[in-house]
């Protein structure tokens, strides 16, 4: 009687338990027992694509790695992708669909600045985990978001960098060419903020559309003041018509771009004048070129997983963030919650990456975690290089 | 002196961009009474199908350019056929707005196409990239040729509106349709032709400005702005207008880039248009039609 009151007892217990333990999984949206549903979003199509698919891509290949080995506490890692075109209306309702119709439990996602921006106040408003893979704009993490951390260098740490850099290779008179759009001044204002803590003034300050066709007159302008390092906050199109007419006119300062133009052997091509673009050094977010040996796995990886694709930096975007959210899913442990996994990434601190220059700190008043942006160069018929980097403080 | 002979050289060179994509737009304009807002989409269109036939298929660029051109001609046609036929005794409205959502469709097309391939495609150099002096001015000789270009698809397009049997209909339509029909033309036919004809002129203009710049699926509504700039700035249905407004702009914006600062390039041109237009508001070359009673 006894023996059969306690056999009820302890099965009453077990059921229990199994009970609360599946309520506490149903609970948290995107987690199951096996299973751990990851949102992301970018364009997938468009010119926008590198900063969307491509790192999207990396993210696959990361998630498949750790699947592979068992995933994070039992559960396997399944990526959900959604396509926001680079537009700010689109990523708005990427997020939603992720967060509301698919149900994910955090994301790894942002290409586009703007359109990521757009996005914030309804990921804000559902407290969804993110970490931003590429995009830039500060105001993505600034003022501080609850839960969106960025492992891309945002447009002001990027711009205090391209100072810090020409002032570091010996310019003395230091120019400004820029885009006045959104993207532009999301990059522009801190660049004035930075040669007004500095104490230095640009010798000049000249605007180039997005569309331009012909630099004649910024070139000129700038020749005229005799500049020897010209900071350009332009999309890669502009920085070449830019690059071109600079050597047309024989004016050749240190031309420091940004992650818009991340890849200096495209740029070299897009610029199509042999030696323009000798002296142009440019920001990379990763420590590598695709053609390192130290990526060699990596490039494995995605060439068996997307037969006719070739490893870009662009899914080293993907591959460094995704490694930080494996590293914060294994410290929030088995009994996940996205509190737990926004308190593991305002913990994080110095975690190396495969990809990136420095470590990646986060804390809770500051969820701009990257913040050593490398500089890479190519000289004339030759490989990209990485000269090596610069830590904004 | 010497920079304002840059300047100048730079400027005459876009100018002679807008006034070819002026002049397509005018072409349309003067036979259906209708802007073509898909103009620059076509413009856009051509301009890729360029880069597939020379970078891609590794056809000579003077063969790709006829081929652009004719591939440019067949989409104009297309529009005339989905856009305007159907609608033609709808009002305005309707008909910009196909036009329109042509400009939408074009553009989706391209970006399915041509979208994933790079953020940009570079259109390789037609001469050498090596800048040769002028005197004191040092040019790229690609500069010249897009000029040369631009000034040899103009006179050949002056010759088949002056010369050609053609030509002369297209003109008797757009001076007056009704009477066109009365002594036989066949004025839908003309319509097409017209829509053809612009959308040829946008293709040569992309075909000769695709070594300058970069291409990308959403560079067609930049050139559209300034070529529909340029067409109101000569009088909208002046076709001398339109290379004149677009020459005009060119200039204006180089000349106000380089002597007052870069930020007035983009409005420099507009405001220099609200001007003429309160002063003339049928434009530069433009004729107010006036009916005697």
């Amino acid at each position: 009687m006894v023996l059969q009151q306690a056999w009820k007892a302890g099965t009453a217990g077990i059921l229990m338990a199994a009970s609360f333990a599946a309520t506490g999984w149903a609970q948290v949206p995107g987690v199951t027992a096996d299973t751990i549903k990851i949102g992301t979003f970018g364009a997938l199509t468009g010119p926008g694509y590198l900063y969307g698919k491509l790192p999207m891509n990396g993210i696959e290949v990361v998630f498949d790695e750790i699947n592979a080995a068992g995933g994070i506490h039992g559960r396997k890692l399944q990526l959900v992708r959604e396509d926001d075109r680079c537009d700010p209306a689109s990523a708005i309702g990427a997020v939603k669909k992720l967060i509301h119709q698919e149900q994910v439990f955090a994301m790894i996602g942002g290409g586009c600045s703007n359109a990521t921006f757009a996005a914030r106040e309804t990921i804000d408003e559902a407290k969804v985990p993110l970490i931003v893979m590429a995009s830039v704009h500060d105001g993505i993490t600034t003022p501080t978001p609850p839960t969106i951390f960025s492992t891309a260098t945002t447009s002001g740490i990027e711009s205090a960098a391209q100072l810090q850099y020409a002032i570091d290779q010996g310019a003395k008179r230091i120019a400004i060419v820029s885009m006045r759009d959104s993207w532009g001044r999301a990059r522009y204002n801190p660049l004035v903020e930075a040669f007004k803590t500095k104490n230095i003034k640009p010798v000049a300050d000249e605007e180039l559309s997005p569309d331009a066709n012909d630099a004649t007159a910024q070139v000129l302008r700038l020749k005229m003041t005799n500049a020897d390092a010209v900071i350009m906050l332009l999309y890669p199109k502009p920085a070449a018509v830019f690059m071109r007419d600079a050597q047309k006119l024989g004016f050749k300062p240190l031309a420091i771009g940004q992650t818009g133009i991340a890849d200096p052997a495209a740029f070299e091509e897009q610029v199509g004048s042999p030696g323009a673009t000798a002296k142009f050094r440019t920001i990379s977010m990763v420590r590598y070129t695709p053609q390192d040996p130290a990526v060699d796995k990596w490039r494995k990886a995605i060439e068996t997983k997307f037969p006719g694709d070739r490893l870009s930096v662009f899914n080293l975007f993907g591959i460094g963030s995704a490694q930080v959210m494996v590293e914060v899913l294994r410290r929030a442990g088995p009994e996940l919650t996205r509190e737990k996994l926004v308190a593991a990434l305002n913990g994080l601190k110095d975690f190396q990456t495969d990809v990136y220059p420095g470590p990646i700190t986060c804390s809770e008043t500051d969820h701009r975690c990257h913040k050593t942006p490398a500089w890479l160069a190519k000289d004339p018929g030759g490989p990209v290089r990485v000269l090596g980097a610069t830590k904004v403080e | 002196m010497l920079l304002l002979s840059y300047l100048l050289l730079s400027g005459v060179t876009t100018g002679a961009l807008y006034a070819l994509v002026a002049l397509g737009i005018v072409v349309v304009n003067k036979a259906t009474g209708v802007i073509n807002f898909a103009h620059g989409e076509l413009f856009m269109f051509s301009g890729f199908v360029a880069w597939s036939l020379h970078v891609g298929a590794g056809l000579a660029y003077p063969i790709a350019l006829p081929l652009a051109v004719a591939a440019g001609f067949a989409l104009g046609v297309a529009t005339d056929r989905i856009a305007f036929r159907p609608l033609m005794k709808a009002d305005v409205i309707s008909l910009v707005l196909a036009t329109v959502g042509i400009a939408f469709v074009l553009r989706g097309v391209a970006r399915v196409i041509w979208g994933g391939k790079a953020d940009y495609l570079a259109f390789p150099p037609i001469t050498s990239p090596e800048p040769v002096m002028l005197g004191e001015i040092m040019v790229i000789p690609q500069q010249l040729a897009v000029l040369g270009g631009a000034i040899v698809v103009m006179l050949i397009f002056a010759a088949f509106f002056r010369l050609t049997r053609a030509g002369k209909m297209m003109q008797a339509t757009a001076d007056n349709a009704k009477a066109a029909t009365l002594v036989g033309i066949r004025t839908e036919r003309i319509y097409t032709l017209s829509f053809g004809t612009g959308a040829a002129i946008a293709a040569a203009a992309a075909v000769l400005m695709a070594p300058l710049t970069l291409l990308y699926p959403d560079m067609g509504f930049a050139f559209f702005i300034k070529g529909f700039a340029a067409a109101v700035l000569g009088g909208l249905t002046s076709l001398p207008g339109a290379v004149l407004g677009g020459l005009t702009i060119g200039v204006i914006e180089a000349l106000a880039g380089g002597y007052i600062h870069s930020s007035f390039i983009e409005v420099s041109a507009f405001v220099v248009i609200m001007i003429v237009l309160i002063v003339r508001p049928t434009g530069l070359l433009g004729v107010s039609r006036v009916r005697r009673v």
